[in-house]
């Protein structure tokens, strides 16, 4: 039985982690696309994304793409690991009532 | 933390329209500037193909010139094939949303895929014997289908690991292909411009408009 993940429960940060967990684990995926995806803003998605990455279940990637600035996203092991607790943990509770 | 399963409930929703939404943006990846680039390559390529033997024949009279025309189409589609790999790469770097190691597997495999059909043709080459001006445009037309066909059949096996779509297209394609050789024989490179150009092309945009 999964436990209910105070950080990834928020909404935003929940969206956010079933975003990138849908990539391959060797995958990151473009902050302006992951903005776009969730209909968020850039300074909204910033600040989620730090809380995500200060509990060391986002990476973020700074990086230039044809001399562009570019952000790459991806979830890390262990943010995998408790977004499937939570998810768990979310059934759990549907099961049990 | 205590939840309610009412709010349990919409968590467990909002994390599957997420993922949902991003499996959709995972299947299109750029991959709709990517078949119009390449559908402008097939419909510029057979529209040579057809155009050049033609106008070198009008030039001079009507007097045969087959090996200038096969030289002229195939300088048409290396160029071509070249400026498309090169747009591809462009296209890729620029609008695929994710990093990931697959962008340049996908891209050896085209490459690979070339090679192998090229060194078949250069190694089968000298014992073809084609007699004959009708003979050789028929031959043309062969090698042309089987050319076409092949990365067909590579947009179907893309298809089985990246996305089911890309077989609908790719079979679609053939199909095409193979009917227009039998059917329309006279026209088959217009057809092919036309039809698998056309095709092509018409697939970028309804990726663009149906996934995004």
């Amino acid at each position: 039985m999964g436990r209910i993940d105070e950080v990834i429960h928020q909404s935003l940060r929940l969206q956010i982690m079933a975003s990138l967990i849908t990539l391959d684990p060797r995958q990151s995926v473009d902050f302006v696309y992951l903005r776009d995806l969730l209909k968020a803003t850039d300074g909204n998605l910033g600040a989620h994304l730090e809380k995500l990455e200060a509990a060391g279940y986002v990476k973020i990637e700074k990086t230039f793409v044809a001399r562009k600035p570019r952000t790459f996203v991806s979830a890390t092991a262990k943010g995998r690991t408790a977004f499937e607790e939570h998810v768990a943990a979310l059934k759990t509770i549907l099961n049990m009532k | 933390m205590e939840i309610s399963s009412e709010e349990a409930r919409e968590s467990l929703a909002q994390a599957q329209d997420a993922a949902a939404r991003t499996r959709k943006l995972l299947a299109c990846r750029g991959a709709d500037a990517l078949f119009v680039v390449w559908g402008l390559v097939w419909f510029l390529g057979y529209l040579g193909t057809d155009l050049a033997p033609r106008l070198l024949a009008l030039g001079k009279g009507g007097e045969d010139r087959g090996e200038t025309a096969v030289w002229i189409v195939n300088g048409i589609w290396l160029a071509l094939i070249a400026l498309g790999i090169v747009v591809s790469v462009a296209v890729w770097k620029r609008r695929s949303p994710t990093k990931t190691s697959s962008g340049a597997r996908l891209g050896w495999f085209w490459l690979l895929l070339y090679v192998y059909v090229s060194v078949w043709i250069f190694l089968l080459w000298p014992f073809i014997k084609v007699e004959g001006a009708a003979e050789s445009v028929r031959f043309g037309r062969h090698m042309g289908a089987i050319e076409a066909t092949v990365p067909m059949f590579a947009y179907v096996v893309m298809g089985l690991w990246l996305d089911h779509f890309m077989i609908w297209i790719g079979l679609a394609i053939t199909g095409l292909t193979v009917l227009g050789l039998f059917l329309a024989p006279a026209w088959f490179w217009i057809w092919m411009a036309v039809m698998g150009g056309g095709s092509l092309v018409s697939t970028g945009f309804l990726i663009r408009n149906r996934w995004r």
